[in-house]
């Protein structure tokens, strides 16, 4: 399958105070279309900053790549969600999910009919007149997901989305996560701490070294996606080899 | 719904009922204590009010309102803009730093005389004066607010390719908004005091004046009444602001 996303020997440095840190170094990447992967590492390795350049918000980096054959500046068909944050506190639910309609230009007949649309699908069109801080955590990162959805993204990428939730909303916003991605084959690429997760959502799984960051490990997880697989062997297995090399790392 | 609300209005008008009864009490209390004409009880002030409202007060307190309202306009039209770029362009930011800082503490009623010199003693020397101390609470606060603001929350906007100005529409003006309006509340305070202070020179219209002419001919009653006016304006003003603030602010304690 030809890749959507290709990352070349891309390296990111930071100054501060005339330090020169390098976040990232030499990481090499590519991921088919489609696809969905997990991204996991140590803390500080850089995982967020690989992020950023990707969601074109970084733009002081060496190497390259490519989205589509596209940089990710030109390319624009990425969606990027945060931990926190990612919704504005001043606007309603409805507001937030509309603002890159509106942004983007669209008419307004049509963006208020796909938000609509989207809140319905997501199960939220009943809090549509609600403030984010009227939210529970898993109501909040569940309007975070339509907002992005709901600019029909090619990439989708996520920052460690669900660690501020409790294990139960957690595996509900993994299953939705799950049905978005068979429903709309997008290509995924998820930062997480949790190994489960990561094992649970990622078609590839992505192992990055500390600082400076690269790529150490990459598997192909044939049981991403299995709702039976969270209880089999394999999949304990798995993320308990997964552990092993983090540690390592 | 309708039923919450009205019992939150009667709760708060009770409040400020309550408010005015101690206000009105202590006064009555102070004036029977020092049994001076300086001070005349609550009842005669409120009596020479009722009398000479609409025949005396009114006329300057319109003037003294429309002076306090248009510097409130132009320092906030000019404050905010200004403190939400700064908030946002460091470089702008560390530059201009120095200069509002030694100017911030010099206190702008110096001005005075030379703002009468070249602005004539109308109203728009008063105006500019106001205007002039009102602009650096704003600006300072504003531009705190924007210099704090979590800067996820521009990245995300700037993921989805937002412009300067949708930049500050979307993000930078409502998340500032509770402190402008902080800044405005705190605003208002001085503007009156320096409002009362200017129209003790050189004008023989306003509240500030009304009050002072009464003074100066010991017609303590009048005096009083002057001040309760005043009092009233403020009063209505700070409404005006907290309505806005519940209004336009709901997200913050919603
Ligand atoms: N703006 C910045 N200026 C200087 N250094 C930075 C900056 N942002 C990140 N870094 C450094 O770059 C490295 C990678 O940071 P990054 O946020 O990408 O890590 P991360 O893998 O997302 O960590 P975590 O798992 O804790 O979120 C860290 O050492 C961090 O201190
Ligand atoms: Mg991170």
């Amino acid at each position: 399958m030809e890749a959507y996303l290709t990352i070349k020997s891309l390296q990111v440095d930071y100054y501060q105070d005339n330090r020169q840190i390098t976040a990232l170094k030499d990481v090499n990447l590519k991921l088919p279309y489609g696809t969905s992967a997990s991204l996991i590492g140590p803390s500080g390795c850089g995982k967020s900053t690989l992020l950023s350049v990707l969601a074109g918000l970084n733009q002081k980096y060496t190497g390259e790549v490519l989205l589509n054959g596209q940089s990710p500046q030109e390319n624009g068909k990425t969606a990027l969600i945060l931990q926190d944050y990612g919704l504005f506190p001043w606007k309603t639910v409805w507001d937030n999910v509309k603002l890159g309609l509106q942004i983007k230009g669209i008419a307004r007949r049509e963006y208020e009919q796909k938000t609509e649309e989207i809140l319905r699908k997501l199960g939220l069109l009943d809090l549509r007149k609600r403030f984010p801080a009227q939210l529970s955590g898993g109501q909040r990162q569940r309007v975070a997901i339509a907002r992005s959805l709901v600019l029909e993204p090619e990439l989708l990428l996520m920052d460690e989305p669900f660690s501020s939730l409790d294990a139960l909303t957690r595996e509900e916003m993994q299953d939705l996560v799950l049905r978005l991605w068979q429903e709309t084959k997008l290509t995924i690429l998820l930062i997480t701490h949790n190994i489960e997760e990561a094992v649970f959502l990622g078609q590839r799984i992505f192992v990055m070294s500390a600082c400076p960051g690269t790529i150490i490990r990459e598997l192909e997880n044939p049981l991403a996606g299995d709702y039976s697989a969270r209880g089999k062997a394999d999949f304990w297995e798995l993320a308990a080899s997964l552990r092993s090399n983090l540690r390592r790392s | 719904m309708f039923s919450m609300i009205l019992k939150k209005l009667t709760s708060q008008s009770l409040k400020t009922i309550l408010t005015l009864v101690f206000l009105f009490g202590s006064w009555q209390l102070l004036a029977l204590i020092l049994q001076t004409p300086a001070l005349p009880p609550p009842g005669e002030a409120l009596k020479s009010l009722g009398a000479i409202f609409v025949s005396e007060i009114v006329g300057h307190l319109g003037v003294s309102l429309y002076r306090v309202v248009v510097s409130l306009i132009i320092a906030t039209l000019l404050a905010v803009p200004l403190g939400l770029y700064l908030g946002k362009n460091k470089a702008a930011d560390q530059i201009s730093a120095p200069l509002i800082y030694l100017t911030y503490p010099v206190p702008k009623v110096v001005f005075l005389p030379i703002f009468l010199i070249l602005l004539g003693i109308g109203n728009v020397s008063k105006i500019v004066l106001i205007t002039l101390v009102v602009f650096y609470q704003i600006l300072v606060t504003t531009r705190d607010a924007a210099r704090n603001l979590a800067k996820e929350y521009v990245l995300s906007v700037k993921s989805l390719k937002a412009s300067e100005w949708e930049i500050y529409r979307h993000v930078y003006f409502p998340a500032c908004l509770p402190a402008i309006l902080t800044s405005l509340r705190l605003g208002l305070g001085t503007a009156l005091a320096v409002l009362f202070l200017v129209e003790t020179y050189a004008t023989r219209e306003g509240i500030g004046f009304f009050i002072m002419d009464s003074w100066s001919s010991l017609a303590y009653d009048k005096m009083f009444a002057g001040i309760i006016a005043m009092g009233l304006m403020g009063f209505v003003l700070y409404l005006l602001l907290d309505g806005c603030e519940k209004i336009f602010c709901r997200w913050v304690n919603p």
